[in-house]
Formats: C-alpha cells, sequence, structure tokens
C-alpha cells in the first residue's frame, strides 16, 4: 500500500527522538502541570535545545529548515502526553509562521534565533470578548504617533497566554473604515509598558494551558514591528488560517487515536461473565465503528497534509476536516468513556481528562459552524 | 389522558423553582464544584422545607407525595444548577430501599435523618470485578450477627454518608444470593478512601470502601436472607425514575443558558438568534428536552399508580441522561470560547450530564436491558 505521507528514515528516527523526549520530560510532568495550571518555562527551552521548535525556520535564523511534516510528528507525539499545556505546535506552527513569512529582516533577525530556543513563547492575540469568531468587529486599536504604533484594548481567551514573552496582536486602526483594510498584526514583547497579562482563565480542559486575558493601555511598540504591508492583516491571518486549523485536526485525529488504542486494551483486559468485554458483539461494533470514523479521519487529515505540503490552497478542505475530525474525536471521547463504564468518569482513569480537552477543539481556532460557513462560502454557495 | 399537573403539582414545582433560584447561588456552585464539596448549608434548608424525600411518608418525615412530586422537584433543582441539583436529589440515596423494603423499626430509625436533613444515605452496590459475577463482599451470620468483608467501589458520599446500604454476598449459604444490610458509617471496619476527582458531578463524591470484619447487628438486615436482588431490581426503578429527572432539568438549564446567550450575544452586526444554525440548534434541544421531559413523568406517573412500567422507566433514564448529555453539547458551542470557560457557568453542565449518563448504569447496559424486557427475555 503507498502511504498517503512519505516519511523518510530520518522523519522515523525524529519521531522516536520526540517521543522518547516526551515520554521523559513531559509525561511525568503532566499531572503537576495539570494541577499548576501552566508549565514550566524550562521545558520549553528544553524543547529548544532538543530542535523540536519552530522547525521550519531557516538556517540563517537559527532553525533547521525542516518540512512540515516534521511538526506533524511533534504534533502526533503531543497528543500522546494527553496534556495540552505545552503548546508547542500553537508556537512554532501557528504562531512563528507570521513572523518567518511577513516578519522584516529586521523583526526576523531579532526574534526567530530565540522563538526557536525556545527562550521565546509565543502566543497570538485576535478574539476579544466582543469579537470572537467575527474578526471584522475587533475594537482593539492601533494609532500611528510617529514612528511609534499606539495600542488600547483587551483580548481574551488567549493561550500562552501567561508564559508568552513575544506576542503577534491583532489590532486596527480606527481611520481606516473598511474592517478588512483596517487590520494589522504587530509584534509586541511581554514587558512593554501598557501591556498587562490578566487572570487565567479557568477551564473545562486544557488545565495546564495558561489561557489569559490581555489588556493594552497606550502601549507603545515602534512602527517597524508591523507585519507585512500596512493594511494587510485580515489577508495575512485569512492565509495562516489553514494551516492553524490544519494543526487541530492533527490534533484531533492523534488524540481519537490514543483515545480508542488505550480503550481498545482496557476492553481486552476488563472481564465480564468471564470473558474479556471486547468480547462483546455490542462493544465490538461500538470500538469497529469509532475505529472506521477514527481511519477516515487519518486518511482525510493526511491527504490534506500531504496537499498543504504541495503548497495547494484546501481551504475548503481544511475547514471540512477541522468540523469532521474535531466532532469525530468528541464521538470518540464519548464512546471510550462509555466503555469504561462508572470508572471512565474519574479523573485518575485517562480518558476523562482526554474528554474534557477534546471539548474546546470544535471551538476554537473558528468555531464548527463558522468552519462550515468558509467551506460554504467557498463552494460557491 | 390528561397532561396537566394538578393544582397542589404546579405549587410544588414552584415552590421548588424559587428556592433554586433564591438559594443556588452561582459563585458559591463553582466553588462547590471545584472543592467537591456536598452543598451543605442549601441541603438542610432544603430540607427544613420538606423538599428531600417528599416520596417518604409523613411519619417518616416526608411529605408523603408520589415519584412525580418528587422529579418535580429534582427537576426544578437540576434546571437551576446541575451541579447543586443532583447532588440534593442524590442525598437520600438507597433510603428507597429502607422504604420499601425495611420494617417498622429500620424505617423509623433511619429514614427520618435523611428526610429531615441530619445525615445522608447512600447505597454501596458495585464491585471492581466482574460485574455479572456474584458479589465479592460477603456477610457471614453468626450468633452476634453478620459480619461484612469486601470492597465496595463508586459510592457515593462514601466518606459523608450517616448510613449505607450495602448490598453483600450472603456467606452462610452460597445458593441464598444476596442480602441487604444497613450498615453506621461510623462502624470498626469500614473504611472509605476518596475516589478523588471526577469529570462531573463534583459535589457528590466518590469513595471505595473497605470492609474489614465489620459487625452488624441482626436486625440491620432488611427484608429476607437471599432478596437482595430483588429489592435492588425495585430501588433501580425508582433511581432510574429521580435520575430520569435530573436529566430533564440540566438539558433545561441548557437550553434556557443557550436561549438566553443567543438573544444577547451579537456576532456579524446581529445577535446569533438570527442565524439558521443556532435556531436550528434551539429548535432541537427543546424537542429533546420535551421529550425526555414525557418520558420522566410517564415513568414517575406509572410508578405512582402501583404500576411501574418497567420499559418506560428505563427509557426515562436512557433518554433523559442522553438528553441532558446532547443539549448541554451544544450550550457550550453556543457559547463557544466563552461556554468553555469555568466562569460561563454553562461547562460544568455539560460535565455533570456526562457523568448522569454514566450514574448507575450505563447506555449500553441500559439497552440491553430493555431489549431483554421487550423480548421478554428477563431472567
Amino acid at each position: 500500500m503507498v502511504e498517503i505521507l512519505q516519511y523518510t528514515e530520518e522523519h522515523r528516527a525524529f519521531r522516536e527522538r520526540v517521543r522518547a523526549f516526551f515520554e521523559k520530560e513531559v509525561v511525568p510532568c503532566v499531572d503537576e502541570w495539570e494541577e499548576a495550571g501552566i508549565v514550566p518555562k524550562s521545558v520549553w527551552r528544553k524543547m529548544g535545545e532538543q530542535g523540536f521548535l519552530c522547525m521550519n525556520v531557516p538556517v540563517e535564523y537559527g532553525g533547521a529548515g525542516r518540512d512540515f511534516l516534521h511538526s506533524v510528528i511533534v504534533g502526533e507525539e503531543l497528543a500522546r502526553t494527553n496534556h495540552t499545556g505545552l503548546a508547542a505546535p500553537l508556537h512554532s506552527d501557528i504562531v512563528v509562521p507570521y513572523i518567518t513569512s511577513y516578519g522584516s529582516e529586521e523583526l526576523k533577525k531579532k526574534y526567530l534565533p530565540r522563538c526557536v530556543s525556545g527562550e521565546l513563547v509565543t502566543a497570538l492575540a485576535m478574539t476579544e470578548p466582543n469579537a470572537g469568531s467575527d474578526l471584522a468587529s475587533m475594537t482593539t486599536t492601533a494609532v500611528e504617533e510617529g514612528d511609534q504604533i499606539l495600542i488600547n484594548g483587551q483580548k481574551t481567551f488567549i493561550s500562552n497566554g501567561m508564559n508568552c514573552d513575544l506576542l503577534v496582536l491583532a489590532a486596527r486602526d480606527p481611520v481606516v473604515e473598511n474592517p478588512y483594510q483596517a487590520i494589522d498584526l504587530y509584534v509586541v514583547e511581554a514587558g512593554t509598558p501598557g501591556f498587562e497579562k490578566g487572570k487565567v482563565f479557568g477551564k473545562m480542559g486544557w488545565h495546564s494551558q495558561d489561557t489569559a486575558e490581555l489588556f493594552f493601555n497606550d502601549c507603545k511598540v515602534p512602527k517597524s514591528n508591523r507585519l507585512g504591508i500596512k493594511g494587510g492583516g485580515f489577508v495575512m491571518l485569512m492565509e495562516k488560517l489553514q494551516q492553524e486549523r490544519l494543526v487541530c485536526c492533527i490534533v484531533a485525529v492523534a488524540g481519537a487515536e490514543c483515545m480508542l488504542d488505550a480503550t481498545i486494551n482496557y476492553c481486552k483486559e476488563r472481564k465480564e461473565s468471564g470473558r474479556p468485554i471486547s468480547a462483546f458483539q455490542d462493544n465490538q461494533f461500538r470500538i469497529v465503528e469509532m475505529a472506521t470514523e477514527v481511519k477516515l479521519g487519518r486518511t482525510f487529515l493526511d491527504k490534506l497534509i500531504a496537499d498543504h505540503i504541495e503548497g495547494k490552497d484546501i481551504v475548503v478542505e481544511v475547514s471540512m476536516a477541522k468540523y469532521w475530525t474535531t466532532e469525530m474525536a468528541q464521538r470518540v471521547a464519548d464512546g471510550c468513556i462509555q466503555l469504561y463504564g462508572g470508572f471512565g468518569c474519574c479523573e485518575e482513569n485517562p480518558i476523562g481528562r482526554s474528554w474534557r480537552d477534546t471539548r474546546v477543539l470544535s471551538i476554537f481556532a473558528g468555531t464548527n459552524e463558522i468552519m462550515k460557513g468558509i467551506a460554504a462560502k467557498f463552494m460557491g454557495l | 389522558m390528561d397532561f396537566s399537573l394538578t393544582p397542589e403539582q404546579v405549587d410544588i414545582q414552584k415552590a421548588a423553582r424559587d428556592f433554586a433560584q433564591g438559594e443556588f447561588d452561582p459563585d458559591r456552585t463553582l466553588e462547590y464544584d471545584h472543592n467537591q464539596e456536598f452543598p451543605l448549608i442549601i441541603w438542610k434548608k432544603a430540607s427544613e422545607l420538606g423538599f428531600i424525600g417528599v416520596q417518604f411518608p409523613e411519619e417518616y418525615g416526608g411529605q408523603g407525595l408520589g415519584l412525580l412530586e418528587n422529579a418535580l422537584i429534582v427537576e426544578a433543582f437540576c434546571s437551576q444548577d446541575s451541579g447543586i441539583g443532583t447532588a440534593l436529589a442524590l442525598s437520600d440515596f438507597g433510603s428507597e430501599i429502607v422504604l420499601r423494603h425495611g420494617d417498622e423499626n429500620q424505617k423509623r430509625k433511619f429514614l427520618p435523618f435523611v428526610t429531615q436533613g441530619k445525615g445522608l444515605s447512600t447505597l454501596a452496590f458495585l464491585e471492581e470485578g466482574d460485574p455479572q459475577g456474584p458479589y465479592e463482599t460477603t456477610s457471614r451470620l453468626n450468633q452476634d450477627g453478620y459480619i461484612i468483608h469486601g470492597m465496595k467501589t463508586l459510592v457515593p458520599f462514601g466518606s459523608l454518608a450517616h448510613y449505607l446500604v450495602v448490598v453483600c454476598q450472603a456467606a452462610s449459604d452460597e445458593h441464598l444470593g444476596q442480602s441487604i444490610l444497613l450498615v453506621a458509617r461510623q462502624t470498626k471496619g469500614l473504611a472509605p478512601l476518596s475516589m478523588g476527582q471526577k469529570v462531573g458531578m463534583r459535589m457528590v463524591p466518590l469513595d471505595q470502601i473497605s470492609f474489614k470484619s465489620v459487625r452488624v447487628p441482626p436486625e440491620n438486615r432488611i427484608g429476607h436472607e437471599g432478596s437482595g436482588e430483588y429489592q435492588l431490581r425495585n430501588f433501580f426503578d425508582e433511581i432510574r425514575i429521580e435520575t430520569g429527572a435530573m436529566g430533564v432539568g440540566i438539558a433545561q438549564a441548557g437550553l434556557d443558558r443557550a436561549v438566553d446567550y443567543s438573544k444577547r450575544r451579537e456576532q456579524f452586526g446581529r445577535p446569533i438568534v438570527k442565524f439558521d444554525v443556532i435556531r436550528n440548534k434551539l429548535a432541537d434541544m427543546y424537542t429533546e428536552v420535551e421529550v425526555a421531559r414525557l418520558m420522566a413523568y410517564k415513568a414517575a406517573w406509572s410508578f405512582d399508580q402501583g404500576k411501574p412500567d418497567h420499559r418506560s422507566i428505563l427509557m426515562a433514564k436512557m433518554i433523559a441522561s442522553r438528553a441532558a448529555y446532547r443539549v448541554t453539547y451544544e450550550t457550550v458551542q453556543i457559547h463557544a470560547g466563552t461556554g468553555y470557560m469555568t466562569e460561563s457557568h454553562v461547562e460544568h453542565f455539560y460535565r455533570d450530564a456526562r457523568v448522569l449518563d454514566l450514574f448507575l448504569e450505563s447506555e449500553p447496559v441500559q439497552r440491553r436491558r430493555l431489549a431483554d424486557e421487550i423480548t421478554r427475555l428477563t431472567k
């Protein structure tokens, strides 16, 4: 059988290294991080030392210039750790690419090497209390004052919000009326006067992830911190959201695979009337149905990864995949809990955390309703 | 056929709603949930006002009402808050067995504790081993009484309950089957061990309970030796109806918040309730709530008529707990990012609904039992 994704020996060896690293440096700490509500900065550094961050950053900026399959591998292996706090894919494959693709030479030289090393943890600030799916209603303002940009406003539900050293921030120029031409992206360093981190949110899941609110009060950044050309923010966001949503699909499918594997093992061991519960037809069919969905998701996902690497425009397919795989992962989480019975609801059982963590996948990076709307639009409906 | 509630039932429903609205402080709710804490003060007040165990006769501290009236109260509580509602509903868990099968002394001694807010009760029946096999927890009768050995798991309020209703394998004669014993929580040799945090229904903490030579006086056996299975089956009918009412309440809570939020939340220049996708979700949610309610009420009504309809009762729990799960899923989805956050006060509805669905018996087991009923293969 021809595999959709052509992993080389180098990729396989890389996966082994990543897996071994997570097993040693992450898995033993997960419970502690979940309790603490944040992961320590030190683990970001360790990721960087191993070359597991921002793998596509070109060599001249301290990166390894590796292909997207390396990101896929890190994302999939991270899913196996059953926690979300160490949001490396967010940093490596969602936020930093804005700087790599649109940053000036100066910005790239200044920031990229430290993003690769894990010295700088990044976050992306788009969502506001009254601007979720509707980016055009964003109210955070960026006003030009000579060589400076004056930022005022509030962002919310920002992943890596507490840990972030560097922010890619979306804000609008109040003098530009057309909302689609008013948005720009700025790089903002933590510690810049006027940039304050607010509270960390209590959440259903993602307990080790420091999702926070951010405040900007006459926060001044140099004009040169703007990414790309003036007024290009909306287009940049639209362009980069394809990869962001693909990353969500990777989390969903890899997560579903892990949950199902663990549940199948449990069903083979757990006995009822002297037989393993995996021998009961009802359970068998449930498991087969879930495994079918997981395989469909995997096949769809791998095809999209291949197309994405080839640089194809797959906005429709990624929107479809984001809605379908994230709902599939939730069906699998629910079905797995069902097979564990009462023990499934105890947090001691990893499936409980997986189930809580999986719920957000159909909400963030654009809700599934938004995904269907995008697909409809690009299908010409 | 008359689907309307009596004026008395309407009054009970209103009183329960008013109580829940007045007493279930939303911020305190989040603390209870976070700390896995039973809402003691609210439960005391509810007991004082006669909301707990209304189906128990007045001589035992109840109101002498039916399961439908109890269902109305449970639903009203859960529709205000899924966590507090389920915790209060389960505060007398297992006492139904004492009421239906206990003798006069047992009823007088134990029931007023739970109906008058003096203590909680619980039922210990599940074990870690083969669910189809004989219980490993045994009760052996000697001259002084029973001696219990074994281990029970997933026991609600295992460490808080004043007394436990324990299902044991009668060890004196293995053909006897199961017996049910009333055991005071403070009895020597009985040790609860917390099972830690759960994904939902956190105000009903679960414990594992070990029994090491626990001595129980002979008069604490409920009903005949070996009648445990029969008693448990009857109890399941009763508690499934109550669980159905919890599901209806949680689903209603999810629906109410979703309707309210979708009218307030504006995106793309209009309230999101103006979008077809949201309207369709609300229509489906409303339908699920109403179907679940009809089935739960019918099940309760059949019980109160003295002719419990097992099929309706099985369906009531199954439909209502799944309705609660699906409806609150959409409640979270409609709230989107906000809905995932604790402070939205809706994410715990979804977690609670998930656990409710697993409570007593999971949906696959219920289906199996319903199929048995339909095909008359019940053993």
